[in-house]
This record gives structure tokens, sequence and C-alpha cells, in this order.
């Protein structure tokens, strides 16, 4: 059911908080101390090194959100998501501004944040559902449904303190979409779960919208926002700073989430370090075509990984392997160089090797590269980087839309270029 | 789509109002959550909650009775202890309702309901410690040999009038704890001489007169003389003393929930 009615909107919201350390009986007494000698009172505190200032979580927020669709929120860390949330679910009030709401809303800013350890799996979901105003009765109507998708049947009459933190969130997130909620309001929670519950949470949250219920999503993830929702705020520093069709915003930003990353890809190498250590990679990157650093990739190519490495004995015949990473999902490629193509037969000291992919026939999201040495039988991993460079692909300068529509409907990662043909059914006669 | 779901979807600039069979039901699984956690892994459980008044009873007995000879009309144990446990459930319903919303930030700070159900669950909580201590009482009475009277069925309207008054203090004191910690120490420094401004160790007929006036604006003290007189005494309870109490009490109610209500919107803010 999608009409021009408005489910959300926000009129010129700001939110304030005050920073530092509350005030004590002391600051009180001095402040209207200072306040009868008719001092400034600010500067005072200030010189004091007591700054009583406040800060703004956000700054004259105007969007509307119409009923029965998806609104993702993007955007850094403290850049107000949240406060957003909060504020439409009443959780907290505007500075200034108006929040106006069309009914019932859930907000899933952290799943099964009612819930009690001592009690079991199914006082729990009374509760939980109770915080979010049903009665018991209609609870007892969606009992089944909650505890089948949450996937806990076994365990729904023990004391929640036996649950794991994954079957925690599962049945703190059925409880919410099974409330029958006009809004509801997820905040980055679907990190928690295992990849076939994510898949689940979010056909859940595209089948609300599809029966008319509004959706906000904040998500770092831009694959799952671009999924679920078809418009985008995205903030940054209490402000909108775009908003829009949802692949047109989507990319925007990861263009700058990619650039900023690359300025902050100091060290990668350190964590998640693995290997023997007889040879080692001292370091990986992605190059452009003029052999510069970069983090985005055009799509169609050419990746180009240049890892240099320094061997501080003579390695025979070391295997040299790259591989492409999809953070959520696992492997997407792996490569190795051949002893008798790449590589010389014994390698000792520093050296570089390139790997290279063109044409590079991957879709338009972030992957991680890994790198290993191993020694000629792979038995032995001499080096092992999981956490290797990060890299986007995006929209290459004169890159075709080959293979990849703007709807975001496309899964997976292989940019195979496809086309569809259709005939109307001729009747023979 | 019906007429009623057209209505509740208006945009409006306040949180949508909860179905009263909801709000009960919130209020009285908050108060089982609060219950299990007090006495799970505890041996003692419930027990503690006659313990309480007991051993203060023992004490005022050894103190009081003997030093002055207050009573003369009813063995003291049974007078002191059916003061302590209308006592001991303010006590511990103000001591525990106080810290309740920070206790529970995790909930406040998350998502919206009626915040006054936390403190009120943590006095409803103490009902099931009143209940229990208060089988006691007929213990006593039996040991002591002292029948009811038809004033016993005061009882039920006198402890509306207990928890009335203690869901006041409870929700002002919860309220302001938000915002300054301070009120939870001065709260119980602040209990620590209430219980000796209530008649409880001494009948308010001991009292000097030119204090029994102030004794008496404590609206405790005509629950309390009330109860007292209900059971222990089996007589009519001062009336005008009691309508005092329920006039004050109803005032503090009122004054404290609306507070609450004006506090609630900051809760999330500053907790």
């Amino acid at each position: 059911m999608s009409s021009d009615a408005i489910a959300i909107r926000l009129d010129r919201v700001s939110k304030q908080y005050r920073a530092g350390r509350s005030r004590t009986i002391v600051d009180v007494v001095a402040s209207a101390v200072d306040r009868a000698r008719g001092r400034d009172e600010t500067v005072y505190s200030a010189a004091r090194g007591r700054v009583d200032a406040t800060v703004s979580a956000l700054r004259d927020v105007s969007f509307d959100v119409a009923e029965g669709s998806g609104l993702g929120i993007i955007g850094a860390n403290g850049a107000g998501k949240t406060t957003l949330l909060k504020l439409i679910s009443r959780v907290t009030w505007p500075t200034s501004g108006r929040v106006l709401v069309a009914g019932r809303v859930v907000s899933l800013i952290e799943l099964g944040a009612g819930f009690h350890p001592e009690l079991t799996g199914r006082e729990n979901v009374y509760l939980g559902a109770g915080l979010f105003g049903l009665t018991r009765r209609e609870v007892d109507r969606r009992f089944d449904d909650i505890v089948q998708f949450a996937e806990v049947e076994r365990l729904i009459d023990m004391p929640m303190k036996r649950y794991s933190s994954g079957l925690y969130a599962r049945l703190g997130f059925s409880v919410a979409v099974f409330s029958n909620p006009d809004i509801v309001l997820v905040d980055e929670v679907l990190a928690v779960g295992d990849a076939s519950f994510r898949r689940r949470a979010l056909e859940s949250l595209r089948r609300l919208i599809a029966e008319g219920k509004t959706v906000l999503f904040i998500s770092h993830d831009m694959w799952n926002v671009r999924r679920l929702c078809d418009r985008i705020v995205w903030m940054d520093e209490g402000r909108v700073r775009a908003s829009g069709a949802a692949a047109e915003i989507a990319e925007q930003y990861m263009e700058q989430v990619n650039l900023r990353a690359l300025a902050n890809q100091q060290n990668v190498l350190q964590s998640h370090r693995g290997g023997t250590g007889e040879v080692r990679y001292t370091d990986v990157e992605i190059v452009d075509r003029s052999g510069r650093p970069t983090a985005i990739v055009p799509d169609g190519g050419p990746l180009t990984i240049r890892a240099s490495y320094d061997a501080s004995v003579p390695i025979a015949a070391p295997v040299f392997q790259a591989a492409i990473v999809d953070v959520d999902t696992g492997l997407v490629v792996s490569t190795a160089t051949s002893s008798r193509i790449d590589v010389p037969p014994i390698v000792e000291g520093r050296g570089v090797v390139e790997c290279i992919f063109e044409p590079l026939l991957l879709r338009r999201r972030q992957y991680v590269v890994r790198m290993t040495i191993a020694d000629a039988q792979r038995l032995v991993s001499y080096d092992v980087v999981n956490a290797g460079p990060r890299f986007a692909v995006a929209r290459g300068a004169g890159s075709a839309e080959v293979a990849c529509s703007d709807h975001g409907d496309e899964d997976g990662f292989v940019a195979l270029p496809f086309r569809f043909e259709h005939r109307a059914r001729v009747l023979s006669s | 789509m019906t007429a009623t779901t057209a209505a509740a979807r208006t945009l409006t600039d306040h949180a949508a109002p909860i179905e009263p069979a909801a709000y009960v039901e919130l209020l009285m699984n908050i108060t089982r959550r609060e219950v299990k956690g007090r006495y799970s892994q505890s041996l003692f459980g419930i027990g503690w909650a006659i313990a309480q008044p007991l051993a203060m009873m023992a004490v005022f007995t050894l103190v009081f009775a003997r030093l002055a000879n207050i009573l003369s009309d009813v063995p003291y144990p049974i007078f002191a202890y059916a003061g302590l446990v209308p006592w001991f459930f303010f006590l511990n319903s103000v001591t525990s309702g106080t810290m309740s919303l920070v206790q529970y930030r995790n909930i406040v700070t998350k998502t919206y309901f009626p915040r006054e159900i936390i403190p009120l669950a943590q006095v409803c909580s103490r009902l099931l410690d009143l209940a229990a201590a208060a089988t006691l009482v007929a213990l006593l009475m039996a040991y002591y040999r002292i029948g009811l009277t038809r004033w016993a069925l005061l009882v039920p309207a006198l402890f509306v009038l207990l928890i009335a008054f203690t869901s006041a203090v409870t929700l002002l004191t919860s309220a302001v704890n938000v915002f300054y910690r301070d009120v939870s120490p001065v709260v119980q420094i602040g209990l620590q001489l209430w219980l000796y401004v209530t008649p409880i160790a001494y009948p308010l007929s001991k009292v000097p007169p030119q204090f029994r006036g102030w004794i008496a604006a404590n609206p405790l003290t005509g629950v309390i003389e009330g109860l007292r007189s209900a059971v222990v005494y089996g007589r009519e309870p001062d009336w005008p003393l009691l309508t005092l109490s329920a006039v004050l009490t109803m005032t503090a109610l009122a004054g404290s929930f609306v507070v609450f209500k004006q506090l609630d919107r900051y809760f999330a803010d500053v907790i």
C-alpha cells in the first residue's frame, strides 16, 4: 500500500546535549554568584576550565518519509543517525523543531534491550512485546511466529542468561518485527546475527515495507541499504548532507568513505597477521594505472595489487597468493603465482610482486585483499596477511552500464555481461 | 483500511498512547522481572521480607519498651511489628525505586514507553514482601490472643493509601535522581530520620502535644496509626487524622506524577 501519506515528518529539528561533566553544587553556586555579580558566566567558567558547552547532535534537520517506504540513514559515526531514531521513537525530545509521527513506532536501537537474563525466553517475549505496547493476548496470537522466526523453540523455557548473544539478538528482532508496528526503526542491529539470520531479517523488513509499513534503516552496509531502501538521507555532523534516490546517494557516500579510508590506511597489515616469517610482505597496496596508491577501482579494471616482500633467508619456489574477499560472505576469488612462470626458483632479499586483474569482472562493492606466501607444497605459510588493503569497485570514468543496473537488485560479486531478451509468445496457427 | 487505523495514522508530535490493558500488563511484567531478579539465587528468599521488620521489632522491644514504659494496653512486640510492616514496605520501595530509572537506563535510552511504570513496578514488587510480612501479624495476634473486629475491614483501604503515598515519593525521588545522583544518599538519610518522626516505636498519643501537629502532617502517621487501631486495637480509627493523611497523600501523588511527566522527556539525555 503505497500512497502519498507521510509517516514521519521532521521540521527544522535541532538537538543539543550538554557536554562534559555534569554540574556539581559548587558549579551551581559559582555560576549563581557570577550571575549576581553580573559577569559573563560561560566565559568565566571557561577560564576555570569548566566549559559547560553544549554539543549539537542535530542541526536544522528536515525531511519527510512516505508511508510504506524504506529510508536509509547513512553517515559516519557521530553524524546524528541514532539521535534521529531516538527523536522519532520519543526516547528523547528535540531542543527545537518538531518531530511528527503517524502510528506506532518500534525502535530497534539495541536488540533485546528490555530483556532480563533471569527470565525465560517465553517471559521475555511478553516483557519485550509489552514494552512495544502489546497486550498479552496480542502476544499470545503471535507467539509461535516470534519463536519460529528466531529459531529458539528448544530454548524458549530456559533463562535467557543461557542464550548466546546471537540468539538473544534474534529473539529481540523477532519480537519487534511481529509486534505489528506502523514504523520500524532499525539501528545497525543486523551486524550481530549470522549470515542466514541477517538475510531473513532483511527479508522480513522488506516484507513490512511491502505491507505498507515504514522502515528507517541505519547501516554502514551500502549493499543492504540499497536493497531495502529506495531513498537515503546522508547525515554529516548533524546536518543532512544529501538526500535522494538510494543508488545515487550510496554511490556518492562510498566514494567519500573510500577516499577517507585511503587517507587512514596505515599499518593495515599488522592486524590478523600469521605465518612462520622466513619471508614477509612489507607492504601491500592497490595502485592505479600510474602506480599511485588508491582505494577506488573503476569497474572493468584494471585492479593492481602490488606487494613488496623481504626474504631473510633464501626461499625455494615460494608461492605468492592474492585473494579478494568480501567482508560479509567470504572469499570471492583467490590466485597464486606459478613457480615456473612468475617467480624465480629461489627468492632472497627484497622484491615486488604484482597481481593484475583485467578486465575486473567485479560488481560495485567493497572488498578486502588477503595475501599469503606459502612454500611450493603449500604446507607451510611463511606469511598470512588476512586484513590487507580495502578497495571499492566504483563507477569508472568511461564505464558503460554493462552488467549493473542501478536498482540494487543484483546480488553476488561477478559482473558478467548479460542481457535479457523478451518476446511476446507468438501463437502459431 | 478501516477508519480506526486511519485515525491512528495521523501525524502527531506526541507519543502514541498505550492501551490500558497493555499498560497494566507491562507493569506486572516488569514487577515480575524485578521479583525474579531479587529472589533468584537467594537461599532465604522471601524470608528476608519477614526478617527485616522482625529484627527491628526485637531492637525496639529491647530499647523502647524497657526504657520508657510506653504501653500498657497491648503487648509491645505486636504494637511495634504492626507499625514496622508498612514502614519497611515504604522504606524498601523508596530505596530501590529511587535508583530504578538509572538501573533501567538501558531500556529508558533505547525504547519509548510510559516511564513511570519502572518506579511503580518497584513499589508493586514490594507488595509481595508486604504480604509475607503481614502474615506474621496474624500469627502474632494469635499468639497474644488478640481477636479481630469489624474495623479490620478497613485494612485494604489503608493499604491503598500506603501504596499511593509510597508511589508518590518513589516517582519523585526516581525522577530527580536521574538528574542528580545526590538524591539517593539524601533519601537514605531522610528515611533514617523519617522512621523516628513516624509513630512506629511509639503511639502518637505519647507525643508531646506541641509536636503532635507536626507528626500528624506526615501522611504515614495516619496510615500507620490507622492500621494499628484497625488490626491490633480493633477500634475505630482517628478519622480526622486519617482524612488529613488521605488528602495529603492524594495531593502528593498528583503533584509528583505531574513533575515526573515534566521531567520524563529529558531522562534519556542526562541519565
